[in-house]
């Protein structure tokens, strides 16, 4: 092999090593930013978490074995966004739409929590931590504010769509914001976001 | 000496709007509050000292609410802690309130996030709702009459010097 024909090579191999690096780079970004959204208004992402990972969090915290079952007979979506626009963003969950090809998923809001715990006799400690770890039924986000926490759904085997609709401006007369993250599915232990 | 009268007024028409705009200047992230009292707060540490926020009236009191399961806090934490250590000769008390945790869960947060604090601890997280928090970590600025005036949204770097300048243009407007 000459020196030219060896140096062509060399350049052939760098060239396919760069390639399949950026083919697997943008593909390992497409999985990790399936869930995710973000424009000039909002930084918006769903992470699905497994009924193992939820009762962990929760046993860890001294939950009731009767509030730790409950919580696995749910499909838990944790929810983080950010307002990053000069205006306020309004969350009102009551505006969502979370449905699949069935039609509309049901969605555990707080207030049966609360009954739920009740009736489980659950302490109030627990209900506490609970309650903080849910996103808020609705807030109004000032110019940077995050907002996180669960969305407590029945669980599925098909994916859904998380639709959610924001109002936005001081008045809530702005342009509503219009978020949609489609093929989203409950976790299964064992299973990771992909 | 209607000059004079004139010259006055010039000043004092130059000045004062001046010094009105001299009013505390609010960094991105924290909110003004509509000066409502503040809720009780009346709770024990984790040794058992009990405080009562009526005995800081006549201070600004920074009151943060925390839980050691929430990433943000465990951000923020350290950065309340070099606030303390930059303030330590500003007249404001800095409370903590743990949200509804054991003492072994605070024991190992405090021992590692900021061994140099101390929290209050509310056990049943009822304190923490009466204080409306929109989430945690909450800061509230309590005024010295016990008025609520300002707070934080999320989580904040409060050692950075915007954050620094505003606590320590607060102390000055007492």
């Amino acid at each position: 092999m000459n020196i030219s024909a060896l140096t062509r090579y060399l350049v052939l191999l760098i060239v396919t090593l760069i390639c399949s690096i950026q083919i697997h780079a943008s593909f390992a970004a497409e999985k990790k930013d399936r869930y995710k959204f973000e424009n000039k208004f909002i930084k918006f992402g769903l992470y699905p978490r497994t009924p193992e990972q939820m009762a962990a969090f929760y046993e860890g915290r001294g939950f009731p074995k009767q509030a730790v079952s409950a919580t696995t007979k749910h499909c838990f979506i944790t929810v983080g966004m950010r307002n990053i626009s000069k205006t306020k963003i309004w969350l009102d969950l009551s505006r969502w739409r979370i449905y699949n090809i069935q039609g509309e998923v049901n969605r555990t809001n707080r207030e049966q929590w609360k009954q739920k715990w009740t009736q489980l006799k659950v302490p109030l400690a627990s209900q506490a931590t609970f309650t903080w770890t849910l996103l808020p039924e609705s807030r109004d986000l000032h110019p940077d504010e995050p907002v996180g926490g669960n969305i407590t759904l029945q669980p599925m085997d098909s994916p859904f769509t998380v639709e959610a609709n924001f109002a936005t401006g001081e008045d809530q007369q702005g342009k509503t914001l219009k978020v949609i993250i489609e093929d989203v599915r409950c976790l299964k232990n064992g299973e990771k976001a992909s | 000496m209607n000059k004079f009268v004139k010259a006055i007024t010039f000043m004092l028409f130059i000045t004062v709007p001046g010094l009105l705009s001299a009013e505390i200047k609010i960094p991105e992230g924290i909110i003004k509050l509509d000066g409502r009292s503040a809720p009780q707060l009346k709770l024990e540490d984790i040794d058992g000292n009990s405080y009562d926020i009526k005995q800081s009236r006549g201070k600004w009191v920074f009151v943060h609410f925390w839980a050691a399961w929430c990433g943000p806090c465990r951000r923020e934490m350290p950065t309340v802690q070099r606030m303390v250590e930059q303030l330590k000769d500003h007249a404001i008390d800095v409370v903590l309130v743990n949200t509804a945790e054991t003492d072994d869960e605070v024991f190992s947060f405090m021992g590692v996030i900021a061994p140099d604090m101390s929290t209050l601890m509310d056990r049943d997280g009822l304190v923490t709702e009466s204080w409306q928090p929109r989430g945690l970590p909450a800061s509230f600025f309590v005024s010295p009459r016990g008025t609520l005036e300002y707070i934080a949204l999320g989580g904040r770097t409060w050692d950075k010097p915007k954050f620094l300048n505003f606590v320590k243009q607060l102390i000055e407007t007492k």
